[in-house]
């Protein structure tokens, strides 16, 4: 029974799950294209298709430069940071997890060794449970925030503690665990399209336009 | 011929019509802005207002930029989003109470400058800018403009000036200056290179200002001159976001630059003049509007580049920094330039920020000078401007919007503050008093 739940959410689930998340994207992502944008016949006083490019490549690395908001918020860039390098980078170069996109894609994925991993594990998850307290605590994120982000925060906080706890479980109900922890993968990936966690798609356009309007208008940051 | 309205009574009718205008406004760049936040709330943190009450320990969180688009966005996701359409079917669409929009007057009209120090600062690079803007016109629509930029808006579609300066009292002042200041000022002259538009605020408040372009222009040898037709170079319908306003202001400056002929319009010192006509202009006349619009301060440092203005003498003895002016530099690309002018200019200048582009906001632009009731949240912007000047001990600011002058030096009186708030062009002008 258990190897069954276990075929289920490796196999047809996960790509049901998949199909739903590339759908789902695609879908926010052209309807938000597909709207449309005004003229614009402002002659520019720089480059904007460079900057928009440029901007998009290196923008996750400019907060840094705002130094006195950068103290105020260290708790938001580093935990941010963090939990961004730990999420994307566990979910395609663990070991185990090349291993299944391997065989979903059919191409040749990277690893990276297991210490790494363990790293970025603790560092995502430890971040996220900060993040999530501070949003709980400062005024402003108290007024910002809706269920939304509690209930994702919690989703991908228990899909790293019990992906972590995989890899340190010898004992019997491990196919349990392991199940539990795709089953619960897979919602995830069912639940980012309909959340705000599909704000990775949208941060090409917003970034990109951002870019272009610093590009017009001749400014470098 | 009130243009711009600012009704006391909110019904369902300035409701309808604000919900209206939004929705209407959508388009891919607004949309991606609004799916884009993240609610990280970082914006908070570079938001002068938020900033200035944040000194006293009194956190106001619906300061933050994020949560004045938040209407907005709840507007746009029940139209646009398939989440909520169907919310909006079963019943669970947005509600608007007349005091929902008492609140976002407050949030956009008087508690933004539009300054464009939050895009910099956030993480997905949203325009909050451009979402206020929204709003602003909305709330414009529905006839909810605040009382004081509604009249200051309509006497400038009415007289041609929001200060009431007509034709007559500007053909006045400018002989006043000329009289006063003993400088040649060309009038409606044809054939010109040159437009020259002063603000009303500079015409009426800082005269010297004026005089002092007019003593740089003369000197640099150009052929340029001043129109009685397109004589006010401020624009109150970007403040009220109001199309019709917008369009008429730019008309006049049409009209005024095609009866003589010119090739390029000169700015003055003022932030919204420069915006208006170098970047939304084109969009508005897309075939007329075939000038080269420039800053007084671009004007001159193409000047001092070309030759023909030279400035060989340091007229700045003391500390001093550069306040810039938002809709110029942050929004309008001139950073560099003002910069290289006051390295020649001042002895001891120090820049506040180590990045241009990181510059605060004077608190008063956006309209929000002119309206009595964002008085408090004027003077809580002006302790974040405050910190920039004192972090590097300087008590002389160099500025090059006539508007920030204002708001600054009203900050500084209503705070007990010693301040003294020079604009560039008069020390340029200084600067070139003694050469032959």
């Amino acid at each position: 029974m258990d190897v069954a739940l276990y075929d289920f959410v490796r196999g047809p689930f996960l790509r049901f799950a998949l199909f739903v998340f590339f759908l789902g994207i695609a879908y926010r992502f052209f309807r938000v294209v597909f709207l449309g944008l005004p003229p614009d016949y402002a002659r520019p006083k720089g480059n904007p298709y460079y900057m928009a490019v440029k901007k998009i490549l290196i923008k996750p690395t400019m907060g840094w430069t705002f130094n006195e908001i950068f103290s105020r918020r260290a708790v938001n860039y580093v935990g941010g940071f963090l939990f961004h390098l730990g999420f994307i980078g566990l979910t395609f170069l663990v070991p185990a997890h090349a291993l299944l996109w391997q065989e979903i894609t059919g191409l040749p994925m990277p690893t990276m060794p297991n210490i790494i991993s363990d790293i970025l594990a603790y560092a995502a998850l430890g971040s996220l449970v900060v993040l999530t307290v501070h949003r709980a605590l400062n005024p402003v994120l108290k007024l910002l925030t809706g269920k939304d982000e509690y209930f994702a925060n919690f989703l991908i906080a228990i899909v790293l503690f019990t992906g972590l706890l995989a890899t340190r479980w010898a004992g019997s109900g491990y196919v349990w665990l392991l199940s539990l922890h795709m089953l619960l993968a897979d919602l995830l990936i069912i639940y980012i399209p309909f959340s705000r966690l599909s704000h990775f798609i949208y941060y090409f356009l917003s970034v990109g336009f951002m870019g272009w309007n610093a590009g017009k208008r001749g400014v470098s940051f | 011929m009130a243009v711009v309205v600012s009704k006391e009574e909110i019904g369902k009718e300035e409701i309808e019509k604000f919900y209206q205008f939004c929705k209407n406004s959508i388009n891919t760049e607004v949309a991606a802005y609004l799916e884009a936040c993240v609610r990280c709330g970082i914006c908070a943190e570079a938001c002068l207002f938020y900033m200035g009450e944040n000194v006293a320990g009194r956190i106001d969180p619906t300061l933050t930029p994020a949560y004045k688009a938040d209407l907005l966005r709840d507007i746009y996701k029940e139209n646009y989003t398939f989440w909520g359409r169907i919310k909006k079917l079963l019943g669970f669409g947005v509600k608007i109470t007349p005091e929902d929009l008492k609140e976002q007057v407050k949030l956009v009209f008087y508690t933004c400058t539009n300054c464009d120090r939050c895009t910099k600062a956030c993480p997905m690079g949203i325009d909050t800018p451009r979402l206020v803007s929204i709003v602003r016109g909305a709330l414009t629509y529905a006839g909810l403009t605040p009382k004081d930029l509604a009249e200051a808006t309509n006497l400038s579609v009415e007289k041609g000036s929001p200060l009431g300066v007509d034709v007559q009292t500007f053909l006045q002042r400018l002989e006043f200056i000329a009289d006063e200041y003993e400088v040649e000022i060309p009038i409606d002259k044809a054939p010109s290179d040159y437009l020259y538009l002063p603000s009303s605020i500079e015409l009426m408040k800082f005269p010297s200002s004026v005089a002092s372009a007019v003593k740089v222009l003369n000197r640099s040898g150009v052929k340029w001159t001043m129109s009685t037709i397109a004589h006010e170079a401020t624009n109150f319908g970007l403040f009220a976001q109001s199309r019709e306003v917008t369009k008429e202001m730019l008309r006049r400056v049409l009209e005024g630059a095609k009866a003589l002929g010119v090739k390029h319009i000169i700015t003055p010192e003022c932030g919204h003049a420069y915006q208006s006509m170098r970047f939304v202009a084109p969009n508005i006349f897309p075939r007329e509007w075939n000038f080269e619009v420039i800053n007084i301060v671009e004007f001159i440092e193409k000047m001092i580049e070309k030759g023909n203005l030279k400035i060989t003498k340091k007229v700045l003895k003391e500390r001093s920094t550069l306040h810039d002016s938002c809709q110029i530099g942050r929004r309008g690309g001139v950073l560099r330039e003002p910069r290289k002018i006051l390295n020649m200019l001042a002895e001891d200048f120090k820049d506040s920020v180590l990045i241009p582009e990181h510059n605060i906001c004077c608190g008063g632009g956006g309209g929000v000078l002119v309206i009595a009731d964002a008085d408090y949240y004027r003077q809580k912007a002006f302790i974040s401007k405050m910190t920039l000047f004192d972090k590097v001990g300087a008590k002389t600011i160099v500025c090059y919007c006539a508007n920030c002058m204002l708001a600054l030096n009203k900050g500084s009186q209503e705070l007990k503050r010693d301040y003294k708030f020079v604009s560039i062009v008069e020390l340029v002008a200084e600067a070139l008093e003694d050469q032959s």
